[in-house]
């Protein structure tokens, strides 16, 4: 048998407590008896209404980061492209003419022969 | 508009001109409710009287602390079982300390209880119940006399469903090898 079944079988679960009579209706004034006496003074607690502030503008905060977010990425996106394009070609540039120096002087043929190789005279 | 509603309590409570009147009607509606929770881990009337009204002041005095992002009731019943738990932690430290021959033991006390309209079965569940470890006495009152989801459970206690559950079992366990021991 379940044990919780066997528990209830043996002992139920009626509540077998009781309380004096009346003893909840004055319960409340003789909690404010002891709040006056030993607690706190009141104060507004401007938590509570803060946070339903923040949770109805919270949509329009993530909206507002997001926005940001997306101008930056691009901003950022667009100068490094620029950048990357205008080195490329420098470097395209560079590169071509000192590659075209060291491979005439690896075949060991000057402008002349160049010029002869052209005009099919070579 | 129902003066009880958990809103308009909650406004009440944000401002000092009617914190004081919030807090009453709060203590109305939740008082009973809360009672019952404190006096099944405390098991006398005169202890649970006074670790619900120990957990009051502290709500009062901590009213900054609830931010409206859990249920009244569950803030509240948070702050009453912790109550309860110190207070049963205290009290056992105490008969651990005592060298007194008397029959302190929990039935009896209870069957001694004006406040205590059970029999010697009842006043033994209550033994058994009193013999766990604090933890699972709480969760083994939660659930069997309030039948408590594991869900609300666990927002209360802040311990997951899992451990819950296990708890429970343990003590449903433990209790049971109790009653059969004496059979």
């Amino acid at each position: 048998m379940n044990e919780e079944q066997y528990l209830i079988n043996k002992a139920g679960k009626e509540n077998p407590f009781r309380v004096p009579e009346g003893y909840f209706d004055s319960l409340a004034s003789q909690v404010m008896s002891r709040v006056d006496a030993e607690g706190n003074k009141p104060q507004d607690m401007p938590m509570i209404e803060k946070k339903t502030k923040t949770v109805w503008l919270r949509p329009v905060l993530y909206a507002a980061a997001s926005v940001c977010a997306l101008f930056i990425s691009v901003t950022v996106y667009q100068h490094f492209t620029a950048q990357t394009v205008e080195n490329t070609t420098e470097q395209v540039a560079v590169y071509s003419e000192d590659s075209f120096d060291e491979a005439a002087d690896y075949v060991m043929i000057d402008n002349q022969d160049i010029y002869a190789c052209l005009t099919g005279e070579y | 508009m129902d003066i009880y509603d958990d809103k308009h309590l909650q406004e009440l409570l944000s401002k000092a001109e009617t914190q004081r009147e919030g807090f009453e009607l709060m203590v109305r509606k939740y008082s009973e409710q809360l009672y019952w929770q404190v006096r099944r881990i405390v098991i006398t009337h005169e202890d649970a009287n006074d670790v619900l009204q120990n957990a009051f002041i502290k709500a009062w005095n901590g009213l900054a602390s609830f931010h409206g992002d859990s249920k009244i009731f569950t803030w509240l019943s948070r702050i009453a079982i912790n109550e309860s738990i110190d207070f049963v932690r205290k009290q056992k430290n105490l008969t651990t300390v005592s060298t007194d021959d008397t029959d302190f033991s929990v039935s009896n006390t209870l069957m001694a209880d004006e406040y205590f309209d059970g029999d010697t079965t009842d006043a033994m569940l209550q033994e058994a119940i009193a013999s766990l470890p604090d933890v699972q006495r709480t969760v083994f009152t939660l659930r069997y006399y309030e039948e408590m989801r594991y869900s609300d459970m666990s927002k209360l206690l802040g311990t997951s469903e899992g451990s819950l559950k296990a708890s429970y079992h343990i003590a449903v366990k433990k209790i049971t090898e109790y009653f059969k021991s004496r059979d």
